[in-house]
């Protein structure tokens, strides 16, 4: 929130949008299971990145808060991989 | 731990919100965390179940609630935006928009529920299903949580407390439902993408 004017705010949104889109459309089975995945895992990073520092307003250099919070959106979409590794 | 949220000097702080909703926030997100563990150890434990679940659910409604979550979070700092700009009734009218996307999900998650009754989508006998339940009954309760915490803001804002120098509980308030927001975007692909 801090630093954000409403174009950038509108952009972030639409670049949200179709990041969902995108999603949506590799569950139909567009790419292969293992590949699906990866891009999967890409586009939950990219979005919760996105939330934080461009919604949440987390952009302070050196917050530990923001780090815990980058750090979850590396984590999750890791697990993800691994997840879809394991059980390939 | 040092979270960074003190406030310096001043009483001017760096990290939107109070240090009350990060904590809340940071519970918030541990729990799902647990449970995106449970999803990662159940699927291995029952391949099979996981592989064949998406396509037992409306993918439909599940894109519609990401896109409604999304677009009431873009609502929301809309609303933040407003009151740093002193426009308390605009400030208050994107609070209410975020609130309707609220209510939108909660409708099509009830919409949802009762397409999965009528195709026998139950949580018995299926890791997947029960998973799919148990992640999504979680998710509602902290949406439902964000919706009173918007009543909350949007009375506040209705009787005049909020203004560009103070507008902290409004911003706790936009913070929780982006919180809300992100355990969404986790939740969307494993449910409803992943096969």
């Amino acid at each position: 929130m801090t630093n954000i004017d409403i174009h950038r705010a509108t952009t972030v949104w639409l670049g949200l949008l179709v990041l969902t889109l995108g999603s949506a459309w590799l569950g139909e089975g567009a790419l292969p299971a293992g590949l699906t995945a990866v891009v999967v895992a890409l586009i939950v990073g990219v979005k919760g990145l996105l939330v934080i520092r461009h919604y949440m307003g987390l952009t302070e250099p050196g917050s530990r808060l923001r780090l815990a919070m980058r750090l979850y959106f590396v984590v999750v979409p890791v697990l993800i991989v691994v997840s879809a590794g394991l059980g390939a | 731990m040092d979270l960074a949220v003190t406030a310096p000097p001043g009483g001017m702080t760096t990290v939107p919100g109070n240090r009350g909703i990060w904590v809340g926030i940071l519970c918030e997100l541990s729990e799902f965390a647990l449970m995106f563990l449970a999803w990662a150890w159940f699927r291995q434990a029952h391949p099979e179940d996981f592989r064949a679940g998406p396509a037992m659910l409306n993918a439909g409604a599940g894109v519609a609630n990401t896109v409604v979550m999304l677009t009431s979070g873009y609502f929301a700092v809309r609303a933040v935006l407003a009151i740093r700009r002193d426009d308390a009734v605009a400030a208050r009218n994107w609070l209410v928009a975020t609130l309707l996307g609220g209510l939108a999900f909660l409708l099509i998650k009830a919409f949802e529920f009762s397409w999965n009754i009528e195709h026998g989508v139950v949580g018995t006998g299926n890791s997947f299903v029960a998973m799919y339940y148990y992640l999504s009954f979680n998710h509602l309760v902290h949406v439902v949580w964000g919706c009173l915490g918007l009543i909350w803001a949007i009375l506040r804002a209705q009787f005049g407390a909020y203004g560009a120098a103070e507008h902290e509980g409004l911003e706790a308030a936009v913070l929780y439902w982006h919180a809300t927001d992100l355990a969404w975007i986790v939740i969307f692909p494993l449910l409803y993408v992943l096969h």
